[in-house]
């Protein structure tokens, strides 16, 4: 139990830090998806199924194909060899990230109480659990999240197409400089 | 010793923070997308493992919290990527140190 | 709760917003003609119309007490968070009032906007506004008035940048939303620590509501909150900011005369009659809760007594005919907060009536100037100068003669209604302190004052504008009359007027003091007689300068500039914000400075180090390297107003992190 657990968080901070540390996007992506099915694998090892397989298939199977649609449709993988894949002032950005652990979650972590009343097993939850209760108390919110689910799919598809020839004719000013020569 | 909820807590924490870094210091915007499903992903752990350790955990409220995150974080990264799309066809770049325009 | 049962409960108050509200959804989802769109909105206030006077009367009787109807809204962690509405005369009388004022109005809009294409929107904009305003009038919870409030200053923003082609409109939108943004912000926190420190939002709950005795009492037995106050007193104070900055008090007054760049009838009803009296309202509301400490009264009262002074001095130096009356409701609403806090102070819960009163007279009157003005600049050919004016009077005799109604009531001529209400503010000022009584006094005078020279210049004379003058249509002119009538006749039905008195308080008001009477008609017949002396035979316009002008030639800059206060705020919180970017690129060339100094010695241990200390340390770094990273992040607002988003982020994060270190450190 406790080996599974630290093979998956090893995975699952592999696969993050190299997501964000890959210069090529595509790579990150890749890593990212890494990271995703650990996660899958704690949610297993936490006893909920039915998220590990929401996730697996929400996640892997389609945030990430979309990913790299939108890495295909913009602009080259590697970017310029030339800069630095960080932006500008990245320190402070990392230090502000290290005080937040240091500084609050951290802290805030070790005052929660560590064990759990019940043994990890002596339940069994279900997916028919699940289901029952995604039926009957929290009907409506699925029913909202279903029209969430259908507005969101329509104003990504308004905004991916949108722009009329008016809006493609004044596209970009000629005198903002593209990149800051710094 | 078993597994314990401060084991689950502090690898959230670690994966939330590796997701910050990514949102804050990357300048490209998609990696700045994955960041923040990183973020989620963390946070999602977090409902999960606290239900997982709760007195009552046939109430399911972590996973049907989960479950509603994951969808509207399915939506969120939609939307993001297709207005990732629009910024990159507005401003023929999509690197975040080139797009100024909140500068009044 | 139960809408439907119009007996026992008063669930069915919720049918007054809801009306709107539905014409709101309607106009805009479905997009009807303009015309439709009035018919729909006059319809829907019209039902509000008389389910409010239903309520008005419900509460006007000898036995009219507090009823309220509450529900459950969520149940978080065994938190309740309770909305409900309630019904008191303070509440009906204000139903009555928006209502019907706002429908005058919607009647006047009607005419006034038929020309313009966005006349759905228009519509749609101003039922959203009635909702909001008659949603806040009659809520019962800090929070579900709070949710009004806001709904309120998002329809106002919406309708002072109506024309938001025009970029004075869209400026003078974003300027009132932002300005207001500060004040709710201290509205916000009053919310907050109420909720604390008794865990409930609901002003009347059958005894353990907020403004009742049994809390009011535990509050102000918790001394020495926050500077000084007690713990109702802190809790009075952040809900007057949010008073302030929704009624254009002194600090933030500087939104309401730029409000006017929005169509005429939105400043009538939004901008003088209803949504600024918010402020007002919201202090009468939580009446009990300013009254459990005398400092809050004291500080309701100078802030209102030397808005009133300040504004009306604001007001002489004019030219824009929307722009005086704007500055003077802000005078009367400072006379109105005078009214509130040396009414506290002089009859304890009497004084809210006092402070109400001046509000409901009010509303009708200056409602009536500015459809007046309105129907001037129609007239005009849309021009709002008054030196371009002149000589209106003989050309448009009914809406001259309401409008002059409308300034008499204003200036508190003896026996209009204007008169009854002052009459009353100055007594209680009287009471309560002598300064304040002198400051309100002569802001009364200068308001009696300004408005005989604005008068002089529109109606008297020759007509100095280009173009013919264009008569207003009957609906535009009908609203006036009927506002006319009730400005006058609200003050000489007087054998009433103490019964509204006791009415809104439910205590009996009676005040005398024959000195006040007398320095009321000397105002009231001095202002306008001076007024006249100086302006009656002058020669106005353009190119004459104005006579007072003439003889206080610099004073008089000071006035024309409204005291400069935009450009202090320009100057000193602008400022501020730039030299606060300059200050943190020197920190961070500072913090630069020691980074590279350390990893300077660092590398010399390896061998370099003469060669690090010359070049690096020396060149770059010290000298040459500050000077750079300042002309580098030197482009001002390197590090927080530059547009780069992930700057912003960052400083979220450090937000977020110091938020969570002071919790941790405070929290237990």
């Amino acid at each position: 139990m406790i080996v599974a657990f630290y093979l998956l968080a090893l995975i699952a901070v592999l696969g993050a830090g190299l997501a964000i540390t890959l210069r090529n996007v595509v790579h990150a992506v890749f890593s990212v998806l890494l990271f995703f099915s650990a996660l899958a694998g704690l949610f297993l090892l936490l006893l909920a199924e039915f998220i590990a397989a929401v996730q697996v298939l929400v996640y892997i199977g389609s945030v990430g194909i979309l990913m790299l649609f939108a890495i295909m449709l913009t602009t080259n993988v590697v970017g310029d060899p030339n800069r630095p894949v960080q932006s500008r002032g990245w320190v402070w950005g990392g230090l502000a990230v290290v005080a937040l652990l240091a500084g609050v979650l951290l802290p805030i972590i070790s005052r929660t109480g560590g064990q759990s009343p019940t043994p990890l097993s002596d339940f069994n939850p279900s997916v028919k659990q699940l289901g029952l209760v995604l039926m009957d108390p929290y009907f409506a919110s699925l029913g909202v999240i279903a029209l969430l689910l259908t507005a969101g799919l329509i104003g990504a598809v308004v905004a991916a197409t949108g722009a009329s020839e008016a809006d493609q004719a004044k596209t970009v000013p000629e005198n903002r400089p593209r990149f800051p020569n710094n | 010793m078993g597994l314990t909820l401060h084991h689950f807590l502090i690898l959230s924490a670690i994966l939330f923070s590796i997701g910050l870094v990514g949102a804050l210091t990357r300048r490209h915007i998609i990696i700045m997308l994955i960041c923040l499903e990183i973020m989620l992903n963390a946070a999602n752990l977090n409902l999960i493992a606290f239900w997982h350790f709760s007195s009552n955990p046939l109430l399911m409220h972590g996973p049907l919290f989960t479950l509603f995150a994951i969808a509207i974080a399915a939506t969120e990264a939609a939307l993001g990527l297709a207005l990732v799309l629009a910024i990159f066809r507005h401003y023929k770049t999509i690197d975040l140190e080139s797009i100024r325009d909140l500068k009044e | 709760m139960n809408l439907f049962d119009f007996s026992h409960s008063v669930g069915w108050l919720w049918w007054i917003p809801l009306f709107p509200l539905m014409a709101t959804v309607w106009l805009g989802f479905f997009n009807p003609s303009g015309k439709f769109a009035a018919a729909v909105a006059n319809a829907a206030l019209l039902a509000s119309l008389l389910l409010s006077i239903r309520a008005f009367a419900m509460t006007w009787g000898p036995e009219a007490g507090v009823l309220t109807a509450n529900f459950t809204w969520i149940q978080v962690a065994g938190v309740n968070l309770e909305f409900g509405v309630v019904l008191n005369p303070l509440t009906g009388a204000m139903l009555a009032m928006v209502t019907f004022v706002g429908l005058l109005i919607f009647l006047y809009s009607t005419s006034y906007m038929s020309r313009d294409p966005g006349m759905t929107r228009f519509f749609c904009y101003l039922s959203l506004f009635m909702v909001g305003m008659l949603g806040l009038v009659m809520s019962n919870s800090l929070l579900l008035l709070f949710m009004f409030w806001e709904i309120v200053g998002l329809a106002s923003y919406l309708l002072i940048g109506f024309w938001f082609r025009k970029p004075s409109a869209a400026a003078a939108a974003k300027k009132a939303f932002i300005t207001t943004r500060i004040g709710d912000l201290g509205f916000l926190l009053g919310l907050l620590w109420a909720f604390k420190a008794t865990s409930t939002f609901l002003l009347f709950d059958g005894g353990q509501g907020l403004l009742e005795i049994e809390q009011i009492t535990a509050l102000s037995a918790t001394k020495d909150v926050l500077f000084g106050l007690n713990g109702a007193g802190v809790i009075a104070l952040f809900l007057f900011i949010g008073a302030v900055g929704k009624s254009g008090q002194l600090p933030l007054h500087v939104w309401l005369p730029d409000a006017m760049e929005g169509p005429t009838p939105v400043s009538a009803l939004i901008h003088a009659a209803t949504m600024v009296a918010a402020g007002v309202f919201l202090v009468a509301r939580a009446f009990p809760l300013f009254l459990a400490d005398a400092t809050v009264l004291g500080i309701v009262s100078w802030v209102g007594a030397l808005t009133a002074l300040f504004a009306a001095l604001v007001a002489l130096g004019q030219y824009d005919i929307k722009r005086i009356l704007a500055y003077s409701t802000v005078s009367q609403l400072g006379l109105m907060m005078v009214g509130l806090g040396a009414g506290g102070l002089a009859l304890s819960e009497g004084g809210v009536s006092i402070g109400t009163f001046h509000l409901l007279t009010h509303a009708f009157f200056k409602a009536l100037l500015f459809l007046g003005a309105g129907a001037i600049i129609h007239g005009c050919g849309h021009e709002q100068d008054i030196r371009l004016m002149g000589g209106v009077f003989n050309r448009m005799k009914v809406a001259s003669i309401c409008y002059l109604a409308g300034a008499l009531a204003l200036c508190a001529f003896p026996f209009t209604s204007g008169y009854y209400s002052k009459d009353q503010i100055l007594l209680s000022a009287w009471t309560a302190h002598g300064a304040v009584f002198w400051i309100s006094a002569s802001a009364s005078l200068l308001t009696a004052f300004y408005m005989t020279r604005q008068c002089c210049y529109v109606f008297l004379g020759d007509y100095r504008g280009k173009g013919p003058i264009r008569q207003s249509p009957s609906l535009m002119t009908a609203p006036l009359v009927i506002l006319a009538i009730f400005s006058l006749a609200m003050g000489i039905v007087s054998e009433e007027f103490y019964h509204i008195l006791t009415y809104l308080s439910g205590i009996a008001v009676d005040q005398h003091a024959w000195i006040v009477v007398v320095v009321s008609w000397v105002i009231a017949l001095g202002g306008i007689a001076l007024g006249l002396l100086i302006y009656g035979g002058s020669q106005l316009g353009l190119d004459a300068t104005d006579p007072m002008k003439g003889s206080l030639r610099t004073p008089y800059a000071w006035l024309e500039n409204q005291f400069f206060i935009d450009e202090l705020y320009d100057a000193t919180v602008a400022r501020l914000w730039k030299a606060s970017a300059v200050l943190i690129v020197f920190l961070e060339s500072g913090i630069h400075f020691l980074v590279e100094t350390v990893r300077g010695l660092v590398t010399g241990m390896g061998g370099f180090l003469s060669k690090t200390i010359d070049q690096k340390l020396i060149d770059q770094i010290s000298f040459d390297g500050v000077c750079d990273r300042i002309y580098k992040s030197g482009r001002l607002n390197a590090i927080i107003q530059n547009g780069f988003l992930q700057g912003y982020l960052r400083s979220v994060t450090l937000g977020a992190v110091i938020l969570g270190v002071l919790y941790l450190v405070f929290a237990r």
